[in-house]
């Protein structure tokens, strides 16, 4: 909504700047957005009279004019079409500036003098979308008299400043002009001013009767005529007053119903009478698949829920949203009949949306027009139309339906609202607030009832008038307080939230730096590291790339990685937690899963000098998780299997990670196919479900006394087949070795030339240790012994 | 001593002045007191003496015994003194050079924000509660009183899976969620963040995927006084003391009444600048007493009690701290960028990068 002051001072007197009305305006609830001030950038703007046009001797498409400009004439050379003698114009003098940085300089053009520029609107500042055809191509010129000399921009009606509203929804209040007083006058004080409405009936009755089939529908639909009218421009305030409000003047009869629209916020239409076709409006549904022709020259197919106005026939509008080719007032229109109504939002909201015409009309009626508005705004529109377009208004409105014009009540209390505000409004304040804000009030026996007029039919329940009492009081003045709470409760972190911040830390000590991707990816990627191979789709993406809900973390970090060693990082090791999505169906919710995925790229603690660093293979980042679950307590549940389940992995480098017996995960080395496909060197990743790790409960720190006595290592030597794995001979020797056994690890693993092909040598460093005594020899032997009886009997050759 | 012995230890002493390296006075050592040393070869003369003569000269052997131990102790400390010193003057390094590389990571500025203002609001007594990013359109719009029909939800443009299931366009299902499970009974405190989803095609300053942290408390006499001193205090924690804190009328159909929470704006203490566009103040909350149709659906009796809700984009915040330019580097993961998080940072003070 655009409000010019110059016209909202029609309505009610105004004596602050224009920046503190849009400061207690926006203060007190609708944002200014922009103040759009249309005598910024000009100077020396003046009416001119031109005395006479003679053409120029050197080019065929200037003039020569004589123009008065009051104190003196002077000569302009005008390229305008339409420039011509005996007209006012708006004049530009030598000195003077226009919008854009245009200096007015005198100059000399193909030999003649200029001093001074005859304007078009646009040259003004007028936007070429508002500015009327007759002036499109050429320079503005008054439809009156006008005095030379005078300042333009007051004779224009744009000595002013425009406040550009951003209407939250629920502000539908201040959608016109007369909303916008009471507004101002609840925040300024002040006496408003409504519209003159001052017709003469002439002694013939309306014809046109009214029927509206369905009352859901339309509940209220009015109507007047007015016979004889004149098609011509409206007068020069009106069309500057639209122009301002951001519409484009047509002609009298069209700006007459966008200017009561703009005063009142009630939409009207003028149907051209003798083109509706019958005497007859009648409105009603639809039919589903009915085709008719809106204004704009689109044939529209309209479904069932769609309200029309028809001639008892066909239609001849759709109702709230356009009017139809048919019934349109044109040059040769002669008698109009005015439609003010009440239409069911919804339907409205829901046919304007689906045809997407959006528009002045619809906007108001998707929001519920007042009901004490409509009659009054039927009624200005014809004693416009008798004023301005030379109209007889026929006797009577047409109507059918009921006004609903009875004040709804709230009832509160003062209690309550002080109660909701923190305030200690007294009763007088609080009837004062509301009594600014034009709602009239009273207390009884401790209850405030308050009448809510229609055009405030935005106030419903009693938290309603504690944001009205609110804004008016002004929220600087509530007082700021701490909530006393019924019972004290601490704050803290679940134990997985503050396991999580943990985790994170960690891997971020490890080198690794937090990512945030996009959980919406492409179809394409669906399934990547992934078992779940449906994905939950949107149902109208905005692009391909954007069309599902991702099933891993690890596509995307494989693309922040590619992204990085791209842009001359040498590494890039990342790691993201974020949710998967595992399909129960479209119309179902998903499982969500938090998962925990990290990527390593690029040699990793590069010291250049020392040369120092590592490619990060398997290990590195193995060591990684293995932290992050020694951390978490986890490790001793935690084994690695090898896996060939991802075709995205290595299949001799990749294992699936478990806690005890189930699946929590995967680590590996991207399949050589696959990380070339992303323009990857060796790269290393690994992908939790951290729900499964976050929901072990691992208690406590149980502490141990130190031992006083030494531990004893052994080690042991051993010559296998390589497809035996380090973790069984571990596993072997902790069960031959139930007492004593603190440790046991590998220290060296060796396959190649010194030794048996299908062989490895594997040794491995026992550590025993007897908590409470000194550990014998002797001791260490009768352990030690079992073990390697253990080995030789699996088979293993003990060197 | 015995002649024989002072020619012992003036021979020692001429020695052991001509002693140059520690290996030398090993030898000298051994050679004087080793098992078939000088020395030694004196005691074994004690068998030779009477019993009456037996202490005095044990005892002279040991007075020589102790003066080569010390002499020769005393030369030993100084040569080893002496090879340290060569070796250490040797063993020079340039400290200037770079230490082994331990690459660190950085955690993501929207994790840095979200954790602060956890922090903060757990310090206050609230819990932080996690929901779902698909949502039923119930808790989405319903439960927060946007019914199907209502125009507001004209305002968020929302990623439907289905005609009942959608991405969340804001984190508020969480809290509707929450008061369900509490079953009509308070204190309600929480705080939720999360990811949000909307129809926004990106660009600098819009995401279709961005961050949202709400609050949300429920009690007997909660008030909108209550609201307006909880984020004064979190605007002096999250942005330095001398922030104020402006609420301004608006709409949210969750919440009546509904307001914007501007805070004095950080960089020029609210003189106006590029950052607050020469207003003096950010916008940086949306916030109202909940609405009691929101209470009510979810089985709380809206006269015994009523609450507060607030929201802001930790994105926006952390642009706003940070001055950073374009929405799109939160959800790149540019390393250059994430990197430049690494460090900490103290809490209240002016913020000079932006």
């Amino acid at each position: 909504m655009k409000v010019s002051r110059e016209w909202l001072e029609s309505f009610i007197d105004i004596d602050v700047s224009t920046d503190e009305l849009s400061e207690t305006i926006t203060r007190g609830g609708i944002e200014v957005d922009a103040i759009e001030d249309y005598t910024k950038d000009i100077k020396k703007l003046v009416v001119g009279y031109v005395k006479s046009v003679e053409p120029h001797p050197e080019a065929d498409r200037l003039n020569i004019c004589q123009v008065d400009l009051g104190e003196e004439t002077v000569q302009i050379v005008c390229g305008a079409p339409n420039v011509k003698a005996d007209s006012y114009v708006i004049v530009v003098r030598v000195g003077g500036r226009l919008p854009g940085g245009v200096k007015i300089k005198r100059a000399k053009l193909r030999g003649q003098l200029s001093e001074g520029m005859i304007c078009s609107l646009q040259e003004i500042g007028i936007k070429e979308d508002f500015v009327p055809e007759a002036y499109k191509e050429g320079i503005f010129i008054f439809d009156s008299e006008q005095t030379a000399g005078e300042d333009a921009l007051s004779a224009l009606y744009l000595n002013d400043q425009v406040l550009e509203f951003d209407l939250t929804p629920n502000r539908k209040d201040a959608l016109s002009m007369l909303g916008v007083a009471y507004e101002t006058s609840a925040l300024f004080g002040g006496m408003i001013r409504k519209p003159k409405i001052e017709y003469t009936e002439s002694d013939e009755r309306a014809e046109t009767s009214i029927e509206n089939l369905n009352l859901d529908a339309v509940p209220f639909y009015s109507a007047r005529e007015v016979k004889n009218v004149v098609i011509k421009p409206s007068p020069l305030w009106m069309q500057v007053r639209l122009i301002k409000a951001g519409i484009r003047p047509i002609n009298n009869v069209v700006d007459i119903s966008n200017y009561v629209l703009l005063e009142y916020g009630q939409p009207l239409h003028m149907f051209d009478k003798d083109a509706i076709g019958s005497d007859k409006i009648v409105t009603r549904f639809a039919e589903e698949g009915e085709t008719f022709t809106t204004l704009d020259g689109n044939e529209r197919t309209l479904k069932a829920e769609d309200v029309v106005i028809t001639n008892g026939q066909e239609p001849i509008a759709l109702a709230g949203v356009m009017g139809g080719l048919n019934s349109e007032v044109t040059d040769k229109t002669k008698n109009v009949v005015i439609e003010s109504a009440y239409f069911d939002p919804i339907k409205i909201r829901k046919t304007s949306h689906r045809l997407n015409l959006r528009s002045e009309a619809s906007q108001r009626f998707e929001k519920g027009v007042s009901h004490e508005f409509i009659l009054p705004a039927l009624n200005r529109a014809a004693y416009l139309l008798e004023q301005y377009a030379e109209g007889t208004v026929q006797a009577g409105i047409q109507s059918d339906g009921q006004l609903d014009l009875e004040p709804k009540k709230i009832t509160t209390s003062t209690d309550f609202l002080n109660n909701r505000l923190g305030t200690e409004l007294s009763d007088d304040e609080v009837l004062d607030t509301l009594g600014r804000l034009g709602l009239l009030a009273e207390i009884e026996a401790g209850q405030l009832e308050v009448s809510i007029p229609s055009r405030r039919d935005d106030l419903v329940i009693p938290e309603d008038i504690s944001e009205e009492v609110a804004r008016i009081y002004g929220y600087d003045n509530i007082p700021s307080s701490l909530p006393k709470y019924s019972k004290i409760t601490a704050g803290k972190l679940t134990d997985e939230q503050a396991k999580l911040r943990v985790i994170k830390h960690q891997l971020n000590a490890h080198g690794l730096s937090e990512a945030i991707n996009y959980a919406l990816t492409s179809d394409k990627r669906i399934g990547e590291f992934s078992e779940l191979k449906d994905s939950l789709n949107l149902l109208m993406p905005m692009s391909e790339d954007r069309a599902a809900l991702r099933t891993s973390l690890l596509p995307h970090l494989v693309d922040n990685a590619t992204y990085n060693l791209n842009r001359q990082l040498k590494h890039a090791s990342l790691f993201e937690v974020g949710k998967i999505f595992k399909t129960n169906g479209q119309d179902q919710l998903p499982e969500e899963i938090l998962m925990l995925a990290g990527i390593m790229s690029g040699r990793q603690n590069e010291t250049a000098w020392t040369k120092d660093g590592q490619d990060p293979d398997f290990f590195t980042l193995k060591g990684v998780v293995e932290s992050l679950f020694i951390k978490l307590n986890l490790n001793d549940r935690i084994s690695y299997v090898k896996s060939q389940r991802f075709e995205e992995l290595h299949p001799g480098r990749t294992a699936d990670i478990y806690l005890d017996d189930k699946v929590i995960g995967v680590i590996g080395e991207l399949h050589p196919l696959y990380r070339e496909a992303h323009d990857l060197k060796q790269t290393v990743v690994f992908e939790l479900n951290l729900e499964e790790v976050l929901a072990e409960k691992t208690g406590n720190i149980v502490y141990e006394f130190l031992s006083k006595y030494p531990s004893i290592s052994r080690d042991v030597a051993l010559e296998v087949d390589n497809t035996v794995l380090v973790k069984d001979i571990e596993d072997l020797i902790t069960d031959a070795a139930p007492n004593y056994l603190q440790a046991v690890y590998p220290f060296d693993v060796y396959e190649g030339e010194h030794i048996e092909e299908g062989k490895k040598s594997v040794a491995l460093r026992l550590t025993y240790l007897n908590k409470e005594d000194t550990l014998t020899d002797k001791d260490v032997e009768s352990v030690h012994q079992k073990v390697l009886d253990a080995l030789v009997n699996k088979g293993y050759i003990v060197r | 001593m015995t002649v024989e012995m002072t020619t012992i230890y003036d021979e020692f002493k001429e020695k052991l002045s001509n002693i140059t390296s520690r290996q030398a006075l090993a030898d000298l050592k051994v050679q004087y007191l080793g098992k078939k040393g000088q020395v030694t070869g004196l005691m074994k003369e004690m068998k030779n003496l009477s019993n009456e003569e037996k202490p005095a000269y044990g005892q002279k052997v040991n007075e020589l015994r102790q003066n080569i131990t010390s002499d020769i102790d005393r030369i030993d400390e100084e040569l080893h003194k002496e090879e340290l010193d060569k070796i250490l003057s040797e063993e020079t390094i340039d400290v200037t050079l770079p230490g082994r590389a331990k690459e660190i990571g950085g955690p993501h500025p929207i994790t840095r924000i979200i954790d602060d203002i956890e922090d903060f609001f757990i310090g206050l007594g609230y819990e932080i509660k996690e929901g779902f990013e698909v949502e039923q359109d119930y808790y989405n719009f319903e439960a927060l009183n946007l019914p199907k029909s209502h125009p507001a939800r004209d305002m968020q443009d929302t990623f439907y899976i289905s005609e009942e299931i959608l991405l969340r366009t804001h984190t508020s299902p969480v809290q509707a969620r929450t008061l369900e499970e509490k079953k009509g009974v308070g204190p309600v405190k929480i705080i939720c963040p999360g990811k949000v989803y909307r129809r926004d095609s990106d660009d600098a300053t819009h995401s279709h995927q961005f961050t949202q942290i709400e609050g949300l408390v429920v009690d007997k006499n909660i008030h909108l006084s209550d609201l307006k001193g909880t984020l004064e205090l979190f605007a002096k924690k999250m942005f330095g003391n001398e922030r104020q804190v402006r609420l301004r009328p608006s709409y949210f159909p969750f919440t009546e009444p509904s307001v914007e929470v501007d805070i004095s704006c950080f960089k020029c203490k609210g003189a106006g600048c590029n950052v607050c566009k020469q207003s003096g103040w950010i916008e940086i909350l949306g916030a109202g007493m909940v609405h009691p149709n929101v209470l009510e659906m979810a089985g709380f009796d809206s006269t015994e009690y009523s609450g507060f809700a607030f929201g802001m984009g930790p994105d926006r915040v952390a642009m706003l701290k940070y001055g950073i330019e374009d929405i799109r580097h939160l959800y790149t993961n540019d390393l250059r960028f994430i990197d430049q998080f690494i460090p900490t940072e103290d809490g209240g003070l002016e913020d000079e990068s932006i």
